[in-house]
């Protein structure tokens, strides 16, 4: 078949360079865009029906000798080229189960022809490389029903730029706002904001498409609003952007619970919400916010949240080995550790498992895969492990990468390894060997090794891997590492990260609000990556201390912060809450093992829930309410989603059934000193959910105590107690 | 509107009890549970939806995890090489169109009542989970939205049938499955309030009970009713959480609660004491055998769908999971503890419904995330392979003894009629009556019909 040239001249890239089609820059994109190399069809890894090539075409050089030496060279006719199988197929001119993927005679079509007809010339060494890709406008607003059509650009070393729209492939990150089509002619459907993303060639590109919400608000909403700082200005600016009404700010009362729970996991005392209700001092908040990050249950609760990341559980270590590495998590926390040199402490540590407790990041995984896995997860929260056995399927990290970011871990040795990080008593010694390599399975040869998309270390060198990897993972211009941890705490505090799931930073996954994260990226930097200083920030925002109220003008919000949202306590907090209110501590004796045996354990007598140094101490109410479990590193692993199992718990249950009937506790104790009912009811919602009840919350309580026989006081009581500790007003951080 | 009803009438029945004991509280309660009316509802959602003379249809979806060998159990290749077929010989059963592995000869001699679809596949990565979100919802979860698990439809459409959840898993959601994907198991789109009711507990347990399903001794009825009265008025000012999914949730949660603890039908649906030892070891004592046989008496009691998980995870113990390397068992491993488990369980469960006349209403569909590689590999197990495997169905309509699709001559693709997950969670709908068609209100007002257009169930199993 002959090119028609007209045709060709006019769309065919290669010629326009004057130059014939090259198998990287132009036959595989056209493989790519018509999925050749997906993972359903050839780029499985068996391929399928004999021919496979490398998954959405990570290794050129293999797929060119797939396609011109494989099956007897059949797959390509240089004197006939329409006569190739990789086009005869694809045509389906010969049966394909693959369905129809090229129209014969297409520009594509032509492209492929083009390049057989050439002789198949293989990629070349000194071939120009694409560098990157720009997808266009980055930022388009539209209204639904509306079309936004977006280009993609690709660049290459040499400077030049070619328009690559028609192989880019396209997704729209939130099919509720917007759908995109092959082309990628994106069609607005809802209201709000979402990204979609465009891949060529293993390189990826995001668009933002903003789809303002009907509502009617006036500029001066946005400009009145109150404003304390940075967060403010720009969060207001989105809100503008969207036509979402900022709530109005929370009362004081709420405010102080809220701190309370998300700075240190308790419920404020009666007597500290007395206090600060009496409180008319002006820098009050500042006061708050500066005592709640001194107090001592700061420690408690952070230590609690980085062992979720760190994985401190006694399933996988022996007591000793916990005791250290909570212990150790905890001691950073108490000196206020900057982020990044706790990250270095834990990634490069070395020595004995009990002196050094961070050593047992090692030691709940210890093969290099995992490890590595964890570090990008926890650190990064990105996650790689697809790269283990293909390229990341929309991500830019490949097969080879994982492999050299792994083969930094390889040299990492402890004595007594191996038996299971379960025998003995947990001691163990960390050392660094100075040779071994992880193998590249594909390749049975080592990587070199390199920190994700840094420049590889010399395989030689016999220093610690672990040194550079840390000074990459967190110098100031890794991209993710900063990103993370200020997603991770801004999550804590508002509940929804900036970026959802909170721990997949994903480039194919946008911020809700880019600006934002980047400027407290660039905060939290500035700051020497002290954690408190950004607590302080968000804390002392406007943004954080809006009403959880939906406006008319923002009910729909899910994730532009114009108001409060409620959230179901984190399982430990509860736990907590319940023990303050009812004066009765929950007890913890028992750790189940991984194979489900139990084991008694000393040193929790009067623990709180978060003080647990183990996520594997036994207890029914925690695991209904969804602690987390600390298997593998996911936030994924925590659940606050109500359930009907959780609704039986807390009516029917023993947790908060028993402490209420408890002879010692609270309930007692306030009875034995003869209070008026109006004084009962009081104490109780000041108690449970730190504020005053209304008159009519507190009437028909006073009431039914009056009218209440003696023998039935206590009965009522309880009652009024379990349905305040079952009310969403405390059941949710609101 | 119809939870209001409901809790009203509950709340008049209740209060007739003032100082009752226990005992009295639950038969106040079986009152409450006739007066309910909920086959009206029933009726009235779905009117027009199902098909007549599909009323009392039910699913139990069994769900391997793990991934079972087709190659090994329903879909032998005896003229295979020895690196292909593996090391057990097919065995004649009741059917005249298909052999089973000789690990499952109680398979054999009931073959007569399910029929095998030998020719599925999906091209969803081969990896546990996202296996199982593609099985159990039809649809691999793209751009955000995650569609529901075929249990929640049949509850959003549906309801519940009596005081009992539509939709129950047994015995707990599925853990993880190396690739932190959401499992499907969940109510999607459709809301957290279509999720299904996990039992949370191991029903082989000797002294097994639903845990917290009855209040403690010392709460009377009154004083239950007295809680739920104040409660009512300390939520009657926190219009704060209407616009959070969860707290809504909660809500709607504390009314099936307070339904489900009042219900003597729930209870005694749930105890599994009430059944002779014989029936109990004829299923065996084991946690799979005792939730097949939860499932048979959750199903006599109105339940439209439960969801049996054959393991927890595809971690921690021995699973369909083969890969034949530690800690995994080899292709040799399935015949010590997995397949003499499912073999027996299986086959009671189906001989039980049959003999009790629920096969007919019962669908049961036995699915997994994917089948096995067909080559052994060198550490004696098999791979995941979502190309080809097989999936069984029997009861709610279907004809047993027959073997739909074909897999070609080694199991690694499917030869003749190839089946895709939505035509098997069409094929689950049409059973249950449900026109596999009709809409769903999907994310953002868009219409989500029950499986994509041109996916249709698997007919030939019906007729």
């Amino acid at each position: 078949m002959r090119p028609r040239v007209l045709a060709w001249l006019m769309v065919c890239a290669a010629v326009a360079r004057g130059e014939e089609p090259s198998f990287q820059l132009d036959v595989m994109p056209i493989l790519s865009k018509a999925s050749c190399n997906g993972g359903g069809c050839h780029g499985a890894i068996a391929g399928k029906a004999g021919f496979r090539l490398s998954l959405f075409g990570y290794d050129p050089a293999s797929d060119y000798l797939t396609i011109t030496r494989e099956a007897r060279g059949r797959r390509v006719d240089l004197q006939e080229p329409g006569a190739s199988l990789l086009l005869t197929k694809p045509t389906t001119a010969l049966p394909h189960k693959g369905g129809k993927r090229l129209d014969v005679g297409s520009d594509d079509y032509q492209t492929i022809a083009d390049w057989i007809e050439a002789g198949c010339p293989s990629p070349l060494a000194n071939e120009k490389k694409l560098v990157g890709i720009d997808l266009g406008p980055r930022e388009s607003t539209a209204a639904p029903g509306q079309t936004v059509t977006l280009a993609v650009t690709a660049r290459y070393d040499d400077g030049s730029t070619r328009d690559v729209t028609r192989w880019a492939r396209f997704t729209s990150a939130d099919e509720t706002v917007s759908m995109v089509d092959p082309a990628g002619s994106v069609s607005v459907i809802g209201h709000g904001a979402g990204a979609v993303t465009a891949w060529f060639s293993s390189q990826i590109a995001v668009a933002n498409i903003i789809s303002p919400f009907p509502h009617a608000v006036s500029p001066a909403t946005y400009t009145s609003a109150p404003r304390a700082n940075v967060i403010d200005e720009l969060n207001l600016a989105q809100l503008a952007q969207l036509h979402l009404k900022p709530s109005p700010p929370c009362d004081e009362a709420t405010f102080l619970r809220r701190a309370f729970l998300d700075t240190i996991g308790r419920l404020p005392t009666p007597e500290e919400v007395r206090e600060h209700l009496a409180d008319r001092s002006p820098k009050k908040k500042e006061r708050l916010v500066a005592l709640l990050l001194a107090r001592p249950e700061f420690v408690d609760y952070w230590a609690y949240k980085w062992s979720d990341i760190l994985l401190v559980t006694g399933a996988k270590l022996r007591p000793k080995a916990v005791d250290a590495y909570y212990g150790w998590i905890r001691d950073r926390v108490a000196e206020n550790m900057p982020w990044d040199q706790f990250v270095r402490e834990v990634v490069t540590s070395r020595g004995s498992s009990l002196e050094h407790g961070a050593t047992n990041f090692f030691a709940v995984h210890q093969d290099p895969e995992t490890v590595a896995e964890n570090v990008a997860q926890a650190f990064l929260s990105l996650s790689i492990n697809c790269a283990k056995c293909h390229n990341h399927p929309l991500e830019k990290w490949t097969n080879d990468q994982y492999y050299s970011f792994a083969n930094l871990f390889a040299r990492v040795r402890a004595k007594g390894w191996g038996d299971g990080a379960r025998e003995g008593d947990g001691a163990r010694t960390l050392f660094v060997e100075s040779r071994g390599d992880l193998l590249q399975p594909k390749t049975g040869k080592p990587r070199p090794p390199a920190p994700l998309d840094a420049e590889p270390l010399p395989m030689d060198d016999t220093g610690d891997r672990r040194e550079p990897l840390a000074r990459w993972l967190t110098s100031p211009d890794n991209p993710y590492f900063t990103r993370a941890i200020v997603n991770r705490v801004w999550a804590n505090f508002f509940g929804v990260g900036l970026v959802e799931p909170v721990d997949d930073l994903r480039s194919t996954n946008p911020a809700s609000n880019e600006k934002l994260l980047a400027v407290l990226s660039t905060f939290t930097k500035e700051q020497g990556y002290d954690l408190k200083a950004l607590m302080r920030l968000i804390l002392l925002s406007e943004t954080y201390a809006r009403s959880s109220m939906p406006e008319p003008e923002n009910r729909d919000d899910r994730r532009w912060f114009s108001r409060a949202y409620p959230k179901r306590l984190m399982a430990e907090v509860l736990a907590d809450a319940i023990a303050d209110v009812t004066g009765v501590r929950e007890r913890y004796t028992e750790v189940v093992r991984a194979d489900g045996s139990t084991e008694k354990v000393g040193g929790y007598a009067d623990a709180r829930a978060i003080g647990l140094r183990d996520s594997a101490v036994k207890n029914a109410f925690l695991d209904t309410f969804g602690r987390n479990p600390r298997e593998i590193t996911c936030d994924c692993e925590r659940s606050n989603q109500p359930s009907l199992v959780q609704v039986l718990n807390l009516s029917n249950g023993s947790t908060l059934n028993d402490k209420l009937a408890a002879k010692a506790g609270w309930i007692t104790q306030t009875l034995a000193t003869e209070p008026s009912p109006q004084q009962l009811v009081v104490d109780a919602w000041v108690r449970v959910l730190s504020r005053t009840p209304t008159d009519a919350e507190r009437k028909p309580f006073e009431e039914m105590l009056t009218a209440a026989k003696p023998e039935e006081k206590r009965g009522i009581v309880e009652d009024m107690y379990w349905a305040l500790l079952t009310s969403r007003e405390f059941l949710f951080r609101h | 509107m119809l939870e209001f009803q409901v809790g009203r009438a509950g709340e008049r029945a209740v209060l007739c009890g003032s100082g009752a004991t226990r005992r009295d509280f639950l038969h106040v309660g079986a009152l409450a549970a006739v007066g309910l009316s909920l086959p009206q509802y029933a009726r009235a959602a779905s009117e027009g939806k199902v098909r007549p003379g599909c009323e009392k249809r039910s699913c139990i979806m069994i769900f391997n995890l793990g991934g079972p060998s087709n190659m090994d159990l329903w879909d032998m290749k005896p003229d295979a090489p020895a690196e292909i077929r593996g090391p057990f010989k097919p065995i004649r059963t009741k059917s005249d169109a298909f052999e089973v592995s000789e690990l499952l000869p109680k398979h054999a001699a009931i073959a007569d009542k399910f029929s095998l679809v030998r020719s599925c596949h999906h091209d969803g990565a081969a990896v546990h989970d996202a296996g199982w979100q593609i099985m159990q919802t039809g649809r691999r979860f793209t751009g955000g939205i995650q569609t529901p698990h075929a249990g929640s439809v049949a509850s959003y459409l549906l309801g519940r049938r009596t005081d009992l959840p539509p939709f129950v898993v047994l015995p707990e959601i599925m853990g993880r499955g190396g690739g932190n994907l959401p499992n499907g198991q969940a109510g999607g789109f459709l809301g957290k309030a279509q999720d299904p009711f996990a039992l949370m507990a191991d029903p082989s347990r000797p002294n097994f009970r639903v845990p917290d399903l009855l209040p403690p001794d010392q709460i009377s009825v009154a004083r239950l009713d007295r809680r739920r009265k104040m409660r009512e008025i300390v939520e009657g000012a926190a219009t704060q959480f209407e616009a959070s999914e969860d707290a809504r949730l909660l809500d709607e949660n504390f009314q099936a609660a307070y339904r489900l603890m009042t219900s003597p039908q729930a209870r005694e649906a749930f105890d599994l004491a009430k059944e002779p030892q014989a029936v109990r070891e004829r299923y065996g004592i084991n946690r799979f055998g005792q939730c097949c046989l939860l499932a048979r008496r959750l199903v006599e009691n109105g339940v439209r769908f439960v969801t049996i998980n054959t393991f927890l995870t595809v971690f921690d113990e021995i699973t369909w999971d083969i890969h034949g390397s530690k800690p995994f068992t080899s292709i040799e491993g399935m015949k010590n503890i997995v397949c003499p488990m499912y073999d027996q369980a299986y086959s009671a469960l189906i001989e039980d419904l049959h003999q009790r006349g629920l096969l007919e209403d019962t669908l049961v569909a036995g699915l997994s995330e994917f089948g096995r590689t067909p080559k052994v590999n060198p550490a004696g197990g098999r791979d995941h392979h979502p190309q080809c495997f097989t999936c069984s169905f029997a009861g709610g309509g279907v004809k047993g003894g027959r073997a739909i699709g074909e897999s070609d001559t080694i199991g690694a693709f499917p030869a003749e009629r190839p089946v895709r997950p939505g035509e098997i969670v069409a094929t689950i709908f049409h059973s249950l009556g449900l026109d596999h068609q009709m809409h769903l209100p999907g994310p953002a007002g868009r219409p989500f019909a029950l499986t994509d257009f041109g996916t249709d169930p698997i007919k030939e199993l019906f007729a």
